[in-house]
């Protein structure tokens, strides 16, 4: 008596995780239908599209290549230009990005008033279009613009250009500084978030055990972050991999190309102005498959188990 | 009853609205011109109340972009105009339709030849047909601001820079700096622009964009060379005269803000100066003066001259097209109205054989300028050519790339870009 009537409640059970199943796939139908329309067949596209010769005006079929765009590509002195002028605004850009987001997020966090203020502040960049906040600091770089005269009035000189957009090292610096003001802010409230999650009381029971601030930093806040910093890291890793607006507009405004020819810039020259697209989605697929080696190197680097309070 | 002639009325509107032909216009900025074609599109759709006209505009640097990602997804609109030789790859790879000659009641791409001034259908002339209706011809003069010279002692009408070494010592003695930073410009050039002005540089001196056969790149390095060297002195490490990484010259030329002397525009400049700053224009305080050549010059060109043709989607259909140049007809009839109110130049013989032409401020120094150039070289990996030249003289005037060193990189790459392909 009793296990027939255990058997309709099992019955239940399986229906009910079935329905919940198709519910669960029928919710999730809309975006697996954007995700494979809009992200997994341009990628597709891209990847099939790299195997041939292909003028974007011509009429004509492509023309199959084989592997001839990626051997072009390894063999052209510009390409390796593009990956030197990456590999030092990626890294430029992404040490101290993590670096300062997680000082400002502390130091957020210890501040007992004005922690919204402060929040919304660092934040308020990252609103911004890239090519709105391009703009601006195209003006601010300018050889008559406030980063001239504030470093002047710094260093007490008169009439020194420090140029801005004309120096090599001076333009790598200038975006770099233009990307790290937009998303610092954004990876800041990551890392706030991260933090404010820590149980208080782990804090407490290192109080009491004679920590001081630094020791639980170090000790208590690192470790137990450990997740956020990975997705910081890895997040920020392919937005500045992917940076293109700063550098486009750079170049528009008179900027020397060679110094910030990143990858993404020498995609859109060539599909856009060389109109070589088989070439610029084997550059594509390239940069895809950087950014991939990149996120698996630091998810396997910072491999931890889950943290749970 | 009532129901019915409801209808009647909803199927009529279908029917109508079925029958309506629409037509995209895609064209470049220029605020002096909007006023004017609108006016043009309510009149034609005013006479032909079956068609519908729509003008978009982009910005001048990014027509280029929308109009090829267009064509690229064959979503191109029916009419679009664009600087030759970006528009010239669309002729070669057969993307626009040649001028439908019956629509503009004529036989013969030579009777169409006729109405324009000599070689000014050239660049659309692609194996015996023509392929696109010319909005303008531009090339571009000196503007100077009268007060400027004045101001260090230089007599204008007299002492205007005649030469590229002229060019030099004026603008230095023109050039306020407070040290390295200038605050006024004598005079700076139209960057990144340098099929248009560079190359007339090199051509003075007796070199040129490709050997005659076609089959070279770069011909005669001590013309380059020379060149290179020039803008080298011009730039931040040379002479510190001006730089691309300052406002563009002609901009600024307009607000009369002593931020620049001189600039280099075409006729449409003094319908700008017109409009954004009246007061300038009416004070007579600017002049326009010609292309200026190297002393030692084996050649007398002067600055290239570029076009914007009005061409046809090949791929709209064959209704659309006929209406298209039917409408662009109309609109180009008025060759009179674009120079009076935009200074566009448009090279119909009628044209510049008025008197509206001939006593139209400075008119006759573009001419005259007009005469002794040719168009921008036509290729179709111009576009390519113009970046390897922007990254060569743009290497020597910012970074401490030498001159010989950038020649040697631009002549290797022109070189491999033309063997490709």
């Amino acid at each position: 008596m009793g296990q027939a009537h255990l058997f309709p409640k099992v019955i239940d059970l399986r229906t009910l995780e079935r329905k919940k199943a198709i519910w669960g796939f029928i919710f999730t139908m809309p975006a697996i239908i954007f995700f494979a329309i809009f992200s997994f067949y341009p990628m597709a596209n891209a990847f099939w599209t790299s195997f041939f010769r292909k003028e974007l005006l011509s009429l004509k079929a492509p023309r199959f290549v084989g592997l001839n765009n990626y051997l072009y590509l390894l063999r052209s002195e510009s390409f390796w230009n593009s990956i030197k002028a990456t590999a030092i605004f990626a890294f430029g850009t992404f040490v101290p990005m993590v670096l300062f987001s997680l000082s400002f997020a502390a130091l957020i966090l210890t501040r007992k008033r004005f922690q919204k203020f402060l929040q919304m502040a660092y934040y308020s960049p990252a609103v911004l279009s890239s090519v709105v906040a391009a703009a601006i600091w195209l003006l601010i770089f300018d050889p008559r613009g406030l980063s001239n005269q504030f470093l002047n009035f710094l260093f007490n000189t008169k009439g020194i250009d420090y140029r801005w957009l004309s120096n090599e090292n001076m333009l790598r610096l200038a975006t770099i500084i233009v990307y790290f003001w937009k998303y610092v802010g954004y990876f800041t409230i990551i890392f706030v978030a991260g933090m404010a999650s820590i149980p208080k009381s782990i804090h407490e029971a290192a109080t009491i055990d004679g920590a001081n601030r630094w020791q639980d930093f170090w000790h208590i806040t690192l470790p137990l972050i450990r997740p956020t910093t990975l997705l910081v890291s890895v997040m920020s890793m392919i937005q500045c991999l992917r940076t293109f607006s700063t550098q486009y507009l750079f170049v528009q405004g008179g900027a020397p190309i060679k110094p910030i020819d990143v990858i993404t810039l020498s995609i859109y020259n060539t599909a856009i102005r060389d109109r070589q697209i088989g070439r610029a989605s084997a550059m594509s697929v390239i940069l895809f498959l950087i950014i991939m080696s990149f996120s698996y190197l630091q998810i396997r680097i910072s491999k931890t188990e889950n943290i749970t309070y | 009853m009532r129901w019915m002639t409801w209808f009647v009325m909803f199927w009529l509107a279908v029917i109508v609205c079925a029958a309506q032909i629409e037509i995209t216009i895609w064209t470049h900025e220029d605020p002096n011109r909007t006023p004017l074609e609108e006016r043009y599109i309510q009149e034609f759709q005013k006479m032909y109340p079956n068609v519908k006209i729509t003008r978009v505009t982009y910005p001048s640097a990014k027509i280029r972009e929308v109009v090829l990602t267009a064509f690229a997804a064959r979503k191109g609109p029916d009419i679009f105009n664009m600087e030759i030789q970006d528009a010239y790859p669309y002729i070669v790879n057969e993307r626009v339709a040649p001028v439908n000659l019956s629509v503009l009641g004529l036989k013969t791409f030579d009777e169409l030849k006729s109405l324009y001034v000599e070689g000014a259908l050239d660049a659309v002339t692609y194996q015996g047909k023509i392929y696109g209706l010319p909005l303008e011809l531009t090339n571009w003069c000196i503007f100077i601001n009268k007060k400027y010279f004045r101001e260090v002692g230089l007599d204008p009408e007299k002492d205007y820079p005649k030469t590229w070494e002229e060019m030099v010592q004026i603008s230095e003695k023109l050039v306020i700096r407070e040290g390295q930073i200038i605050k006024r410009r004598g005079f700076d050039f139209r960057y990144p622009y340098y099929l248009t002005f560079l190359l007339p540089m090199v051509e003075q001196l007796g070199g040129a964009l490709f050997s005659d056969d076609g089959k070279t790149a770069i011909v005669n390095d001590e013309a380059w060379l020379k060149v290179l060297r020039f803008m080298k002195d011009w730039g931040p490490n040379g002479r510190n005269l001006g730089s691309p990484t300052y406002t563009a010259a002609r901009k600024e030329f307009n607000k009369d803000n002593n931020t620049v002397a001189m600039c280099l525009s075409g006729l449409y400049q003094i319908d700008r100066i017109k409009a954004e700053n009246p007061n300038f224009y009416n004070s007579k305080e600017w002049m326009v003066v010609p292309f200026p050549v190297f002393k030692d010059a084996v050649k007398d060109v002067r600055c290239n001259y570029y076009g914007h043709y009005y061409m046809v989607n090949a791929e709209s259909s064959k209704e659309k097209q006929e209406w298209a140049w039917r409408f662009i007809n109309y609109i180009l009839s008025h060759p009179e109205d674009y120079l009076l109110n935009v200074g566009l130049i448009q090279p119909k013989r009628s044209l510049i054989e008025s008197d509206t032409f001939k006593n139209y401020p400075y008119a006759k120094v573009f001419l005259q300028d007009m005469e002794r150039a040719h168009i921008v070289p036509l290729h179709p990996k111009g576009p390519q050519f113009e970046q390897l030249i922007k990254e060569a003289v743009e290497s020597v005037m910012l970074t401490t790339t030498t001159p010989e060193e950038a020649l040697r990189i631009l002549k290797k790459k022109a070189n491999e870009l033309l063997k490709e392909e």
